[in-house]
């Protein structure tokens, strides 16, 4: 960038101390004005430049001193008595013949008017004069002058100039300049800094600026502008044909270059004094410059440098020539100028080579210097061209030659030809204006001036100095042809901002047009209509003022006939400017991208063959910083952003340059190849400062799957079932029960653990647990899925009256069924991919095309029948199989129960009315007290004790269970464990806490000494509570007599009696006898606080008939001792509990 | 060969002319149902040894071949009819022998153990005992409920549809037959494999070669009744495929038949006179009983080839 602000503050310290004075008009002329007047009227009709510019201009005038005030003044004057000369001779002229004329007049006048004018804009005429001068020499031909000097004078930066326009005509080109994207920043930068161009050095830098800023710009529209790829194709032919125009050079060069190029090279390397260092490397400018700014910080003296250089830049040129001076920096100049040329294949492709003497047999008739840029590569090559001079001598050549041949006006190829000239203005200040000569000759010279002391400024040119920068400042200073650019580049911009005043002149230029129009015709170079017609155009499209701009794809297009080219035309017309800048920066890039495209083909079908496209780091990496900045770009799209950005980018590439193989200039969506797909947004791994990750919406895309996924859903089948199984285990309780009795009835003797309680647990199905997944989708778990089944499979199994599964069989049907339903699932996927039917009913009326060659219902259907299952049998099944049979399980229920009950109450089914016969012989009515009830008499006592109503019994007759005692046994013990398990429901109160010496002072004082007795004999230790006794020692529960009634504290077995008296008695020492001793003796165990209870139920005891036959398991322990009282002999256990 | 050939010409024909064929049919067609037949015992007969060899029982017991047949409700109402009948003239049988012992004695006394334990109830009405079956829903329980006299089994219910319409058939068939007929045909129904022939089906069957040679007397029974039944399916099958088929060739050559009847002689065979079931109808319809409906080959669905199915019991 700061290549560009000299330039733009030499024009504004030039363009700003003039008020705008009439603001119209000039901007006509300036593309081919020379004269300093000239720009001086163009440049005040930048109504904003004027404001900007105030401070620069002020900064400048320290530098430009008072000589430039002097000539602004006098500038002034001139202008103003120009501008009268004007008006007297055009008089109330329209404004467009007023431009015409200045164009005319004024290039007659330049030369004739007075020198001072000249003079004072630094330089500027001289440089012009020679220029023209330069052309006449080149250009023999009368038809070209005009044109010629067109292209010459007309300054780079104006895009449009068309030597075949007529003046008024070249008056609407700065337009086009204006639609260069670069333009407005550059305006905007050039404001920023201040200093003026002083060599062909900035110049040449400025321009290369504005290349590249035009690719920049370039770049940057990639992103806003979608371009097709039709022309690719074009593109890569045209490329193709460079390549082998450039083989074939190469090979005629072979012969006769190779030892010549070889040559040169071996001497390069033989004498390290003679690099030059600076000429053209624009790869080392920046060291160089840095190294010239540092210079005295720098020890090594210059010849090291310069053998440092020379290290560097080994391969850097083939030009490299000891014998001449100012050889390499012209050469390689000129190539790079050469192969840009080359590489506008747009345009250049007819230039490539010579004319073919076949398709043009009257060519050499016409043109007897034939030129071409094959011939130029050769003659480079063969380093015939001494001086720049030369060399643009033969490029102006071609173009000429081209537009001589080619008469006619509305010819494709003179369009080539005008842009191909106009590519190549822009490229030729590039090359530094330096003569070739031979080394002696230049040291004798610089013998002679060190001789002679430092007379003469031009003489710079021939030093060298050790850094080529500064060298080429000084030579740049030194010849007045390189100092070319800068004023050029200044009338041209002016323009830029001349747009009001454009639009009118355009218009003017139209009026003007029809004479001169005519004019042209009678010479053959009548202005083709669309080009007349353009400058009239739209401001907002000037892009398409002239032909030149129009770009005429292929190189066939010699062969297009003249309505083909109108056409074409008339489709540039279409092409916008930005559309051309693009075509021209990608070209070779999207040539190369569709060559590689187009290798994989063969004929129209993929050729199997080739190597497949690889996608590179360098291509990925270009790809997002190409994404990157179009978001910076569209977020900030001030001119501030973008020269971070720009800067930035800088910084990038320079760092990336050293992986990436070539930077290529496309699109991005040009290369799909290295596209990197977008993360969605909510996978990426975002972290905060911390370097924690954030959780960024996860609810979003993270769910959980919903419960009852791997459990049967709830349906009528479903329910069904489950209630199927849940009676069936109902009724298989009933049956145990029932077995247990027909068992007992058989059987004498019977073990506890006979008859295993039958407690089936209801079936649950288990969702698996709570599970978080991140996508859609079925959930992939083939084990749980298969363990669903599994469930599913047992479950139907239990229902079809299977109380167990080996797990192998269930695992063989558990596979079955998968196999099964995989098929279903495969078939119904082939109903589904059915190919589509051409649509008929109301599919064809909704204005489809094709249907589905099955409904949903359809497939459903086929599927089924394919696999052998009809709805009928479907229905039968949930009908017959589930809901029929859940009839029958119930019926089953209902009669197992009945079974159940008759079995428990024989009596009741076959009470004979008088009950004569319950006293049969073996009856046991007696025992169970059934006679009792038809005597209305309560014999157990259940009435008086209210047992009746509570239990809702229906006879006062001891219930069978409790006569079988076993049963109750049995029962008993699940009948706890279900109080346990009910109980959980509260938590258990918090243990007491032991009575121990310490906490003795706690209790209330009449118990304190008996538990301090209680403690003595536990040796202190804590006492124990009953509870807590090991087994063993625990005293025996009470029981319920065998009778139902509550008779007595139990008596203790006798067997405990007497086979552990000693032993008991001795435990009872243990724990609880020291407060009375007396009982230690064995008598009655007391204890005082429950003396009370034991009395009644002394008492009740006594009342109690002899109970003991009765029962079966306690025909024992009646005849138990009264005196082994237990301690809590209170309990008893409700007969109700036991049913259950 | 041959010799087998002739052994239940005269039954097949009898059992052919039950089952709505009256022409008499050729030894050749009697001679391949009989081959039919006896492939299909014999099948039954290995399967029902593979069964019982599974439930870890050396022999065969009716519950082996009940299950062979399950899905045909039909023919397993009638079997189990027939087994209760049975039964009930067997005690009856015992009952006159024993005197009034049996009254009392038998109540709780499984019978049959092995049969899966027909509860017989006998006691004062004679009343026909059911035949349980293990995969019926009394089974599931190992109490067994005593009978009652009121329930009517849904089951029963449906099973005696079945046999409802199969009586309906044969009355169907009857009906317009003349008093002669009829007589035949009632006569013919009773015609057997088994029937006091017990020993010729042994050796027929292959009893010995393919299951224990003694076996069951209700097994025995069971086999001639499904015999019977194998002979009815088959000749009703390739009665219908000669239907078809005459119809068929009336259709197609029914004008030149037409023409060439004007010039039958006077004393040609009366047209209308029907011409027996020939082997090739017996060949069709075994083919069409024995293809395979869509359930059985769901699984070989997606899998390619041939797979061998074993021999279809109908």
């Amino acid at each position: 960038m700061s290549t560009n602000k000299p330039f733009s503050s030499a024009r504004a310290s030039i363009t700003q101390p003039w008020p705008p004075p009439t603001s119209l008009l000039k901007n006509s002329h300036h593309p081919r004005d020379d004269t300093p007047a000239r720009s001086n009227t163009n440049t005040p009709s930048l109504p904003f430049d004027d404001a900007s510019m105030a401070e620069p201009g002020a900064v400048i005038h320290s530098e430009g001193d008072i000589e430039e005030e002097h000539q602004k003044t006098l500038f002034k004057e001139l202008y103003r008595r120009s501008e009268a000369k004007i008006s007297e001779l055009f008089g109330g002229v329209a404004h467009g013949e007023q431009v015409s004329a200045q164009d005319t007049s004024a290039q007659q006048d330049q030369l004739a008017d007075e020198p001072n004018i000249r003079e004072p804009p630094k330089e500027q005429a001289p440089k012009k004069a020679a220029r023209t001068i330069d052309e006449d020499n080149y250009d023999d031909e009368d038809d070209d002058e005009e044109e010629e000097e067109d292209v010459q004078t007309s300054p780079l930066k104006n895009k449009s100039a068309n030597a075949l326009l007529s003046p008024s005509k070249s008056g609407s080109s700065p337009v086009s300049s204006d639609t260069s994207p670069t333009k407005p920043t550059e305006t905007k930068q050039d404001a920023s800094t201040p200093e003026e161009p002083k060599s062909s050095e900035d110049a040449r830098k400025e321009l290369e600026e504005e290349r590249k800023a035009t690719e920049e710009a370039a770049k940057r529209s990639f992103h806003t502008i979608f371009y097709t790829l039709e022309n690719d194709r074009v593109a890569m032919l045209e490329q193709q044909r460079l390549e082998e125009a450039e083989k074939q050079i190469n090979a005629e060069m072979d012969n006769s270059g190779n030892t010549n190029n070889s040559n040169a090279k071996g001497e390069q390397h033989g004498t390290l004094s003679s690099a030059n260092l600076g000429a053209s490397s624009l790869t080392l400018k920046h060291l160089i410059a840095r190294i010239d700014l540092k210079r005295e910080k720098v020890k090594a003296s210059d010849a090291e440098l310069r053998a440092l250089m020379n290290e560097v830049r080994k391969n850097r040129s083939k030009w490299a020539s000891e014998e001449n001076v100012n050889q390499e920096e012209l050469y390689e100049a000129i190539e790079k100028v050469l192969s840009e040329l080359k590489a506008m294949t747009e345009y250049s492709a007819p230039f490539l080579t010579r004319v073919n003497k076949r398709e043009a047999p009257d060519y050499y008739n016409i043109i007897k210097t034939p030129m071409d840029l094959g011939t130029m590569t050769k003659k480079l090559k063969q380093q015939v061209y001494k001086s720049k001079a030369d060399f643009v001598a033969d490029l102006d050549l071609i173009w000429s030659n081209c537009l001589k041949y080619n008469a006619d006006i509305a010819h494709p190829l003179r369009r080539n030809a005008n842009s191909m000239r106009k590519e190549a203005e822009k490229l030729i200040p590039l090359i530094p204006d330096l003569v070739i000569r031979p080394r002696a000759e230049v040291e004798a010279e610089e013998r002679r001036k060190q001789n002679g002391g430092e007379d003469d400024a031009g003489d710079d040119s021939d030093d060298e100095p050790i850094m080529s920068s500064r060298g080429r400042k000084a030579g740049a200073k030194g010849s007045s042809k390189t100092r070319n650019a800068a004023p050029e580049r200044d009338e041209g911009t002016p323009g830029v901002d001349q747009k009001p005043s454009l639009q009118v002149n355009g218009l003017l230029s139209t009026l003007g047009h029809e004479g001169s129009d005519a004019g042209f015709d009678s010479n053959g170079f009548g202005t083709p209509p669309i080009g007349s017609i353009t400058p009239s155009g739209f401001n907002g499209m000037p892009g398409v003022g002239s032909q030149a701009d129009g770009d005429i794809d292929g190189p066939s297009m010699n062969g297009l006939s003249l309505g083909q080219a109108l056409g074409a035309a008339a489709e540039d017309l279409r092409e916008d400017e930005e559309y051309k800048i693009w075509k021209q920066v990608t070209k070779k890039d999207r040539a190369f991208v569709a060559k590689e495209r187009n290798r994989l083909f063969k004929g129209d079908k993929l050729n199997p063959e080739e190597p497949a496209l690889m996608r590179s780091k360098a291509g990925m990496r270009r790809w997002i910083r190409q994404q990157k900045q179009a978001q910076t770009d569209t977020s900030r799209p001030d001119a501030n952003g973008k020269d971070e950005k720009e800067t930035g980018e800088g910084a990038d590439t320079l760092a990336e340059g050293m992986e990436a193989e070539e930077e290529r200039v496309l699109p991005d969506y040009y290369d799909p190849l290295s596209a990197i797909p977008d993360i969605n947004p909510r996978l990426q791994w975002v972290e905060d400062s911390d370097g924690n990750v954030i959780d960024q919406q996860s609810e979003d895309f993270l769910r959980m799957i919903k419960p009852g996924h791997f459990t049967a859903p709830k349906g009528f089948l479903s329910s069904k079932v489950d209630a199927n199984m849940k009676q069936m285990q109902e009724t298989r309780k009933l049956t145990s029960k029932i077995s247990v009795i027909k068992q007992m009835q058989l059987q004498a003797q019977m073990y506890n653990n006979q008859f295993p309680k039958y407690e089936p647990e209801p079936f649950v199905e288990a969702d698996i647990e709570p599970h978080v997944m991140s996508d859609d989708g079925p959930v992939m778990a083939p084990w749980v899925c298969k363990a669903a089944m599994q469930r599913s499979v047992a479950k139907l199994c239990y229902h079809a009256g299977f109380e167990e599964l080996q797990p192998s069989a269930l695992d063989v049907i558990t596979d079955a069924a998968a196999d099964y339903f995989e098929k279903l699932a495969r078939t119904i996927n082939v109903y589904r991919e059915a190919p589509q039917v051409p649509a008929i009913g109301a599919a064809a009326v909704g204005g489809k095309k094709w249907q589905e060659r099955y409904t949903d219902e359809e497939v459903i259907l086929h599927s089924l029948s394919e696999n052998g299952i009809e709805v009928e049998a479907l229905e039968s099944y949930v009908k017959d199989d589930v809901e029929r049979f859940g009839g029958k399980l119930g019926v089953m229920h209902e009669r197992m129960k009945a079974h159940l009950s008759d079995l428990l109450r024989p009596a009741l089914a076959d009470n004979s009315a008088d009950g004569s016969g319950q006293f049969n012989d073996g009856s046991e009515q007696f025992v169970g007290g059934d006679f009792a009830e038809e005597l209305g008499e309560d014999f157990f006592g259940f009435k008086a004790l209210g047992l009746d109503s509570e239990f809702g019994m229906s006879s006062l007759s001891v219930p069978l269970h409790l006569l079988h005692a076993k049963i109750h046994k049995i029962g008993g013990t699940g009948i706890q464990a279900e109080q346990a398990t009910t109980t959980d429901i509260f938590p258990p109160p918090t243990s007491f806490e032991p009575v121990t010496k310490e906490n003795l002072p706690d209790q209330i004082g009449l118990v304190r000494n008996f538990f301090l007795a209680k403690l003595h004999a536990n040796e202190d230790e804590p006492l124990l509570e009953d509870e807590d006794l090991p087994t063993k020692q625990k005293p025996p529960k009470p029981r319920l007599g065998p009778t139902g009634k509550i008779t007595s504290p139990r008596k203790r077995p006798l067997k405990e009696q007497t086979g552990n008296a000693k032993k008991k008695k001795k435990l009872d020492n243990g724990t609880a006898m020291d407060t009375t001793p007396n009982s230690k003796t064995g008598g009655v165990n007391a204890s005082p606080e429950k003396g009370s209870v034991t009395a009644s139920a002394k008492k009740l005891k006594l009342g109690l008939p002899n109970g003991g036959p009765v029962s079966m398991e306690r025909a024992d322990s009646s005849q138990g001792n009264a005196s082994q009282t237990e301690k809590d002999d209170v309990g008893m256990i409700s007969p109700e509990s036991i049913e259950r | 060969m041959a010799d087998k050939t002739a052994k239940y010409r005269t039954e097949i024909q009898q059992m052919m002319y039950v089952s709505g064929e009256t022409a008499e049919a050729s030894a050749e067609t009697t001679g391949m149902i009989e081959e039919i037949v006896r492939q299909q015992v014999i099948e039954m007969l290995r399967q029902c040894t593979e069964q019982a060899s599974r439930r870890g029982s050396r022999s065969i017991s009716t519950d082996d071949l009940i299950f062979l047949i399950r899905h045909d409700v039909a023919k397993v109402s009638r079997l189990r009819t027939f087994l209760s009948w049975k039964d009930v003239r067997k005690n009856v049988k015992d009952s006159d022998d024993k005197g009034g012992e049996g009254d009392l004695g038998t109540g709780d006394e499984p019978v049959g153990a092995v049969a899966g334990a027909p509860v017989v109830d006998t006691t004062k009405k004679n009343k026909k005992a059911k035949v349980g079956l293990p995969w019926e829903v009394p089974s599931f329980y190992n109490a067994e409920v005593p009978e009652r006299e009121d329930e009517e089994d849904e089951d029963e219910e449906e099973m005696n549809y079945a046999t409802l319409q199969r009586l309906k058939k044969a009355d169907e068939r009857t009906k317009v037959m003349t008093k002669e007929e009829y007589v035949t045909w009632s006569e013919y129904r009773q015609a057997s494999f088994t029937f006091r022939k017990g020993k010729r089906f042994k050796e027929w069957a292959g009893f010995g070669v393919v299951t224990d040679s003694k076996p069951n007397d209700d097994i025995v029974d069971i086999l001639g009744f499904l015999t019977f039944e194998i002979v009815q399916t088959l000749t009703e099958e390739a009665l219908k495929i000669k239907e078809q088929e005459d119809l068929g060739k009336e259709k197609l050559g029914g004008e030149q038949q037409g023409k060439k009847r004007k010039f039958t002689g006077l004393f040609d065979p009366p047209s209308e006179g029907r011409t027996p079931v020939e082997t090739r109808h017996i060949q069709e319809a075994f083919r069409r009983l024995q293809q395979r409906p869509n359930k059985q080959r769901a699984l070989c669905n997606f899998t390619r080839g041939l797979n061998r199915t074993p021999l279809k019991l109908f």
